[in-house]
């Protein structure tokens, strides 16, 4: 493995960066659904209040637009930027994504900006329509970005490469890229020492390796991906929405004024549809998945330092309820079988020692051959083992981290359902939420609501927080499933990779999203004061 | 090598050509808001202070174009990014190495920038008068500190000062990027061109609300910092001439002769009607007509700057002396790019530039964002 000083905090780094981006992408993606159901509430009834709370829905998307877009940025900057290794997925496995979510970004902001400047001016309808648009463009930008990210998880298109290292993997579609070279690349790396940058920054590197992917869209074949896109938008839309719900129920409780619960009525049914759907299908699928294609995370997850059997899990994991919850038993029992070194590996993929020195020669990579030597002739049993061991001590977290997001997320499903029978009538539902309601807030209906509604954000947020961090820290020892460790895509900069530079950049992304939530805030709950100044010299003109 | 040996295939040209278009389009729009941020930022703090109404007005009347273009002109940035990386990843690889410090210094003063716009606009009269002209000289500034850093990487493919460290088996200390001789040369000639243009754009916005005064003001920065760079314009040139032969050979004499001598006439031009324009609102208080067109021009010769500054590399990616590194060097050889893909997001980048035309149009010369603050 790569020199790996400074890649745990940069790892943090990265965590941070991405868990902002999150709160912003949700309320890019959740409150359109709820300025939509405003407006056609406005159309169709002529209340104001439903225009007014529209429009300041509208304001502080814009500014959480901005933050999103900083967020983006630095989380796509970061990329590049402490982990420039991933410019070599970038540019082939990435390429289609992230070109074609240029079209969605700018077309966001083009329809964000043009329903701005129209809003009021123009029939709510066509303002829905403006909206939809935007809408659809940033759900299409977040379904690939997703399908970025899960390709990371599960790498499509590299067949049964990963398998060959760790048995225990399954193959990920089929074989679309130069194994040989692949298989070369990662050679090096181990050998050298040396994170990817430093091969792929020396010129006409690109050059020399050539071709490594035959089909530029591979990342969009994955199943794997499209569950993950539905998980992780239906999540988002959520969040989204939960904020803004918790918004106007704080503003209920505040006031007492009625017309909040109004307005929470129109677009509640969205959130509820979502909430009732998420863990039940999707979330379904989306573990079905992870168990058959991170099986190291699934054992992660589940607690599985052992075989064992749990007939509810292996239903829903496996379908069948005799299957076993596969351990790290198992996975260390599969790498022992192996018997090849490294070196045989390559050998049977037509790759030669002498080979490998002179890619290394092509590339201007100094390559000690003692070491070369001592990396061939590694078995890949001790590999594989040893990668099995470096994340055992994070089995613990992962598996508290994933039951702690199952348990917020059953607040938040049974919190919905008693706050949509305060807020509607609906047999049996009404009358169990309204007793619960009178015992939680002692018949006090706004009370009850606000309760319930932080409830549902609590129970929302706990989820979506440890759901991204089991999905995120249950993918290592790898940065990419089964072939590359973050400190081989890590930025060769040192400074970088230091304790004072994190400190520094985590300063910064903390104070300016802060700052911005903040703002926020203020946009959603201060009243606008014409200045004076201006409303004197305004008067003075008239 | 010379250049008549450098092959350049039809997908490393494809990749050039759109790099170049991004990277007009982006400076077009940076050049029209990092102006008007700063002079926005200026003049509502001087009504604070002045307790001048009218100057609140107008800041808040100029400011509508950062609010409808700022957003989309990142876009374009982003745009740059992902086609730099796609096409030429290697030279992202190199640059996030040896320009760490510059474009670290560029992404925090994204980070300051953008959020601090749309909080300047939608917090106005909802918080003090000063803490929010506080917010507005660090958007005003933090929009300063994006060309400070991403400038180094133009001025290194013009003249690779710290990528020739590292050429020759060094690592180049973390600052180096900003002892190039180039570097301030061209940094200072770009600080100038954006606070001239986001005058004059400023100037011609103004015409439409037919008042003399902040004409006036637009008009002060734009002539200003005209006039400045017509020092920091041919210090510019005579780095290109000293550094980088092969640019300098290529405007001065070469194909983009005609395109720069067609940007010093449009300078002239502008100085002349933008000087009588000028006296015209100080003495006679009349606003003439095509002071309007004021802004346009300044556009137009952003556009040529840019263009002359960048093009002329070809068919090099980074010029050394008289040859330069080819494009091929640090082209994406890791996959075929598929030329369908790229054209059809042109296609929609396109649009997306036509519905953004609409909602500017509607923003600005409609009066659909009104000054007043509404609650």
């Amino acid at each position: 493995m790569a020199e790996s000083l400074g890649v745990e905090y940069l790892l943090a780094l990265s965590a941070i960066g991405i868990y902002f981006h999150a709160i912003f992408v949700s309320i890019t993606l959740g409150f359109p659904l709820a300025i939509m159901a405003l407006l056609f509430a406005y159309s169709r009834t002529g209340a104001s209040e439903y225009m007014r709370a529209a429009r300041i829905l509208t304001y502080v998307l814009a500014v959480n637009f901005a933050l999103g877009a900083i967020t983006g940025t630095l989380v796509e900057f970061g990329l590049v930027q402490v982990w420039p290794g991933t410019i070599a997925a970038i540019a082939s496995f990435f390429f289609a994504p992230l070109a074609l979510e240029l079209i969605a970004f700018a077309n966001e902001i083009a329809f964000l900006i043009l329903f701005i400047v129209t809003l009021g001016r123009v029939r709510p309808m066509i303002s829905i329509l403006i909206l939809g648009v935007y809408w659809v463009f940033a759900v299409y930008s977040g379904l690939l970005i997703t399908t970025v990210n899960s390709w990371m998880n599960v790498p499509w298109g590299v067949a049964t490469i990963p398998g060959a290292l760790y048995p225990f993997l399954p193959e990920y579609g089929p074989l679309a890229v130069d194994a040989q070279k692949l298989v070369a690349l990662k050679i090096l790396l181990l050998a050298s020492g040396l994170p990817l940058q430093e091969i792929i920054q020396t010129p006409e590197a690109s050059n020399v390796v050539g071709i490594i992917l035959n089909d530029p869209y591979i990342a969009f074949y994955s199943l794997y991906a499209w569950v993950s896109v539905a998980h992780n938008i239906v999540a988002a839309l959520i969040v989204g929405l939960s904020i803004a719900l918790l918004g106007f129920s704080y503003r209920l409780y505040k006031s007492k004024d009625v017309k909040y619960a109004q307005i929470i009525r129109v677009f509640y049914p969205i959130l509820l549809i979502l909430i009732l759907i998420q863990p039940t299908i999707i979330g379904h699928y989306m573990g079905v998945n992870v168990a058959y294609y991170n099986p190291v995370k699934f054992a992660m997850m589940e607690g599985a330092y052992t075989t064992y059997h749990n007939p509810i899990i292996g239903f829903l994991a496996y379908g069948d309820p005799n299957h076993p919850i596969i351990g790290f038993d198992r996975f260390y029992a599969s790498c022992r079988e192996q018997t090849i070194t490294l070196g045989e590996l390559a050998n049977s993929l037509g790759l030669t020692r002498e080979n490998l020195l002179e890619i290394s020669n092509n590339l201007g990579i100094k390559l000690d051959t003692q070491r070369l030597d001592n990396v061939l002739s590694t078995k890949v049993s001790d590999v594989c083992i040893g990668d099995l061991k470096s994340v055992e001590p994070k089995i613990r977290a992962v598996n508290i981290a994933y039951y702690t997001k199952i348990f917020g997320g059953v607040i938040a499903f049974i919190s919905a359902i008693l706050l949509a029978g305060v807020m509607y009538r609906i047999p049996l539902v009404s009358s169990i939420s309204r007793r619960l309601v009178n015992i939680i807030g002692r018949g006090d209906y706004a009370k009850s609501i606000f309760i319930l509604t932080i409830l549902i954000a609590l129970g929302v947020a706990l989820a979506a927080v440890l759901g991204w961090y089991v999905r995120e820290v249950g993918r290592k020892p790898w940065t990419i499933y089964g072939l590359i460790y973050p400190s081989e895509v890590v930025t060769v900069v040192d400074y970088a990779r230091t304790l004072e530079f994190t400190i520094f950049a985590s300063a910064i992304i903390i104070a300016i999203n802060v700052a911005g939530i903040y703002a926020m805030y203020i946009v959603a709950s201060r009243h606008a004061v014409f200045t004076q100044l201006l409303e004197r010299f305004l008067s003075g003109r008239r | 090598m010379s250049s008549g040996e450098v092959v350049v295939t039809p997908a490393q040209l494809l990749g050039f050509t759109v790099l170049g278009l991004a990277v007009l389009i982006h400076i077009i729009f940076v050049s029209i808001t990092l102006g008007v941020g700063l002079i926005t930022a200026v003049y509502r703090w001087l009504a604070y202070k002045r307790s001048d109404g009218e100057l609140e007005l107008f800041a808040r009347k100029a400011f509508r174009l950062m609010i409808v273009t700022e957003l989309f002109s990142g876009v374009w940035g982003t745009i740059i990014t992902v086609v730099l990386v796609g096409f030429f990843p290697g030279l992202v690889a190199l640059a996030t190495n040896v320009l760490f410090t510059p474009i670290t210094i560029a992404i925090v003063s994204i980070m300051i920038r953008i959020p601090s716009i749309a909080i300047f606009w939608y917090t106005w009269g909802k918080i003090s008068e000063r803490a929010h002209s506080t917010i507005g000289f660090i958007m005003a500034l933090s929009g300063f500190g994006v060309p400070l850093g991403f400038r180094t990487l133009f001025s290194e493919l013009s003249y690779p000062h710290t990528i020739s460290v590292f050429l020759a088996g060094n690592t180049p200390p973390l600052w180096y990027a900003y002892t190039s001789p180039l570097y301030w040369s061209l940094y200072a000639h770009t600080v100038f061109a954006v606070i001239s243009t986001g005058g004059f754009v400023i100037a011609s916005i103004m015409v439409l609300e037919n008042n003399v005064r902040w004409v006036e003001i637009g008009l002060k920065y734009g002539i200003l910092f005209l006039l400045a760079q017509l020092i920091a314009g041919p210090l510019y040139y005579l780095t290109i001439y000293s550094r980088s032969t092969y640019i300098f050979n290529n405007i001065t004499f070469g194909p983009y002769a005609p395109l720069f001598a067609l940007k010093l006439i449009l300078v002239l031009l502008l100085l002349i009607l933008s000087l009588y324009s000028w006296f015209s609102v100080r003495r006679r208080k009349t606003i003439i007509g095509y002071t309007k067109y004021l802004g346009p021009i300044a556009l137009l010769i952003v556009f040529l700057g840019e263009f002359i500054n960048n093009a002329p590399r070809y068919p090099y990616i980074a010029v050394l002396g008289e040859s330069g590194v080819p494009i091929s060097a640090f082209f994406n050889f890791y996959m075929d790019i598929p030329a369908s893909l790229v054209y059809v997001i042109l296609g929609f980048l396109i649009f997306s530039i036509i519905v953004f035309t609409f909602a500017a149009y509607l923003a600005l010369i409609r009066g659909f964002i009104v000054e007043k603050i509404e609650s």
